[in-house]
């Protein structure tokens, strides 16, 4: 009997009523297996078994005071950071290019930038390994021929081959809210621009760059929060010495099973990586206030 | 020495023929309207002369100097966008003031000259305000102020007065007409409003499919249309079909007509109409069909034999009922010297 308003609402009613279903999806499949994870760092368990009556801090505490901790932490952000800022630099022409082309251009740019999407991040990881790696890796191979340097360079295995893979692997992610906004933007704001006596490169600085500000800043925390959290690029690009936050919650939980740290370690993850995220929106709203205004 | 003179612009837009050999001339610190339907060219052609549609023939001559390969940015020539183009990311002032922020004018002259730009358009109270927070009208202010703070020497509006009510609208043209006096600007103007291009041109081009059909004083356009398109598009026009016989109208020998015997045109605005006793004689014989009282005047349509009714605006007199519908009147000009006859009909019968 109570069933049937219920079902009603839901189908028919207003506000958030439409979105119950997903959002309980959501709830059983997401928020709970991930709140039962995080859990995990803050009872003891033993021999794979809940100790009960054992809630505690401790385990929190212990790894904040944690040095390495904190090392790890700002590896973590400063490579997510610069390579989310050298993802925009290369992905910005990349989506200005999109808007000023036509037909069949188009569709060829779209591909090249969707088709990465459709092969997963480990491959294309190992297909870097191939052309940074060793004396027999492609950039060397080629520099060494052309007699341009006499020792292979050391790429692989350094911070240089994170910040190569993590940018170009995440290069979609900054292309796609770009290509929307700047393919749909109104050209006559550029007419204006140039009426009032503003050259070509003050207009684009000017006027269109301001313009894809909240379409900048949506994709720096959109690669900013998958950089952050990728341990798959730091691993196999980094070499076997090399860690972040993200490869220590993966090696705790996975390696070396040790659930509790793995679970306090991925609560440091994903809070900070919230907190980060947040301020790089709140950032880009301020930047962009005249949006406010405009929606 | 024409100011501006587009001289034979041509422009095609695919197979579409939308400028077919336009030709323009304004003299120095005058105004022009463009007058013209919708699709008829009118923004194309302002385009072309601010530098963002390059023709594909003719040459755009300001100055003295030829300007058809200079780029939009070295025109030095003010445009107010039919759609506004403010940029929404810059507050009112920082629009008004993008121009002399571009040109590297000093902070405190800036900040003058869009304050008094602002006073103008009466929008000073508005100047921190974001474009998508302003009404219509007020945007379109805006946009007139950002054009007018550089004192172009040319001014270039596309309807910029459509979105104003009445009262906005006879004061914005007021305002505008001072100061393109007093600056010198010369200007050309687009309207779809004739009493708007009557009010504040000194010449107006009636535009018709990418050619210019007449160019005249407003008056002189209205007295003397060149062809029945001109006629009904300034002002209101009958245009009946005639016989010339003995260098005279037929239906009314009051009219000469300096032309050979045969069928013909008349223009004939309404209020030149009177309305006469029915009987024999000279003029028009039909019916009233509808009469409207509007104040200071009376509109008949009067039925006679022809697909349109004859148009009528006679004075009206307190206590005097208009004549009843239905009733048979003859219709006759007031002044047979004010009547044009005209070789060509509408669309070119
Ligand atoms: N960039 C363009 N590409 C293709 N066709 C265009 C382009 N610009 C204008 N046209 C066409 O040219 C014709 C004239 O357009 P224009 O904007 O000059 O008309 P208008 O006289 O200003 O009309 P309105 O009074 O409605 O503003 C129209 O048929 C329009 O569709
Ligand atoms: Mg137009």
């Amino acid at each position: 009997m109570s069933s049937a308003p219920l079902l009603r609402r839901i189908l028919h009613g207003r506000g958030i009523w439409p979105a119950v279903p997903a959002l309980a999806y959501l709830f059983v499949f997401l928020a709970l297996p991930m709140l039962t994870l995080l859990a995990f760092g803050f009872v003891t368990i033993d021999r794979g078994r809940i100790v009960a009556d054992t809630w505690t801090l401790g385990y929190l505490k212990a790894a904040l005071a944690d040095d390495l901790v904190w090392r790890l932490m700002w590896r973590s952000f400063w490579v997510a950071a610069v390579s989310s800022v050298l993802t925009l630099l290369l992905a910005y022409p990349v989506a200005y290019l999109f808007a000023e082309a036509k037909g069949i251009w188009r569709t060829l740019i779209l591909v090249a930038v969707v088709s990465p999407l459709l092969t997963s991040a480990l491959v294309r990881a190992y297909a870097w390994i191939v052309i940074l790696g060793g004396r027999r890796g492609l950039v060397n191979q080629t520099l060494l021929s052309l007699g341009l340097i006499e020792q292979p360079l050391r790429i692989l295995n350094t911070d240089w081959a994170v910040l190569i893979g993590m940018t170009q692997i995440h290069l979609p992610f900054m292309i796609l809210p770009l290509l929307a906004v700047l393919a749909e933007r109104d050209r006559r704001l550029e007419e204006a621009s140039l009426n009032l006596g503003a050259s070509q490169t003050g207009t684009f600085f000017r006027v269109v760059v301001p313009m894809s500000v909240p379409a900048i800043f949506a994709g720096l925390a959109l690669v900013f929060a998958v950089s952050y959290t990728n341990f798959i690029v730091p691993q196999l690009l980094g070499g076997g010495s090399y860690s972040t936050l993200a490869v220590q919650v993966y090696e705790q939980t996975i390696v070396v099973l040790d659930w509790t740290r793995g679970a306090v370690l991925a609560t440091i993850l994903l809070s900070t990586c919230f907190a980060f995220v947040l301020a790089i929106v709140a950032f880009g709203n301020r930047l962009a206030r005249w949006n406010e205004a405009a929606a | 020495m024409s100011h501006i003179a587009l001289q034979d612009i041509a422009k095609s837009f695919g197979p579409v023929r939308v400028l077919d050999g336009c030709s323009v001339a304004v003299n120095k610190g005058t105004v022009m309207t463009l007058l013209g339907p919708s699709g008829c060219g009118k923004t194309t052609l302002l385009r072309t002369l601010a530098g963002f549609v390059e023709p594909d023939g003719g040459r755009v001559v300001v100055g003295g100097r030829d300007i058809t390969d200079l780029p939009p940015n070295r025109r030095q020539v003010g445009y107010v966008f039919q759609s506004y183009a403010l940029f929404p990311h810059l507050d009112v002032a920082a629009n008004v003031a993008y121009g002399l922020r571009v040109r590297r004018v000093g902070q405190a002259e800036t900040q003058a000259r869009v304050r008094k730009a602002l006073d103008l358009v009466s929008l000073s109270a508005f100047a921190d305000r974001y474009p998508a927070r302003l009404s219509g009208g007020q945007q379109q202010r805006v946009a007139i102020a950002r054009a007018l703070v550089l004192e172009p020497e040319v001014l270039l509006l596309d309807e910029p007065f459509n979105a104003l009510d009445a009262k906005l609208r006879l004061s914005m043209q007021i305002e505008l007409r001072k100061l393109i006096e007093r600056v010198g600007i010369t200007s050309i103007f687009v309207t779809h409003d004739q009493q708007e291009a009557m009010t504040l041109s000194d010449r107006v081009a009636v535009m018709r499919a990418g050619r210019i059909e007449q160019v005249g004083a407003p008056i002189d356009i209205y007295d003397r249309p060149r062809t029945a398109y001109v006629a009904a598009f300034i002002g209101r026009a009958n245009v009946l079909p005639i016989d010339i016989r003995g260098g005279r109208v037929a239906i009314d020998p009051a009219i000469a007509a300096a032309r050979a015997d045969g069928a013909a045109w008349l223009v004939v605005r309404p209020e030149n109409l009177a309305i006469e006793n029915a009987g024999e004689g000279p003029g028009w014989h039909g019916t009233v069909a509808f009469a409207t009282p509007q104040g200071a005047t009376i509109e008949y349509e009067i039925a006679i034999s022809l697909a349109e009714p004859l148009r009528v605006v006679a004075l009206r007199k307190v206590g005097e009922p208009p004549a009843a519908v239905g009733s048979p009147v003859r219709v006759r000009a007031i002044d047979p010297a004010a009547c044009v006859v005209l070789e060509e009909g509408p669309d070119g019968v």
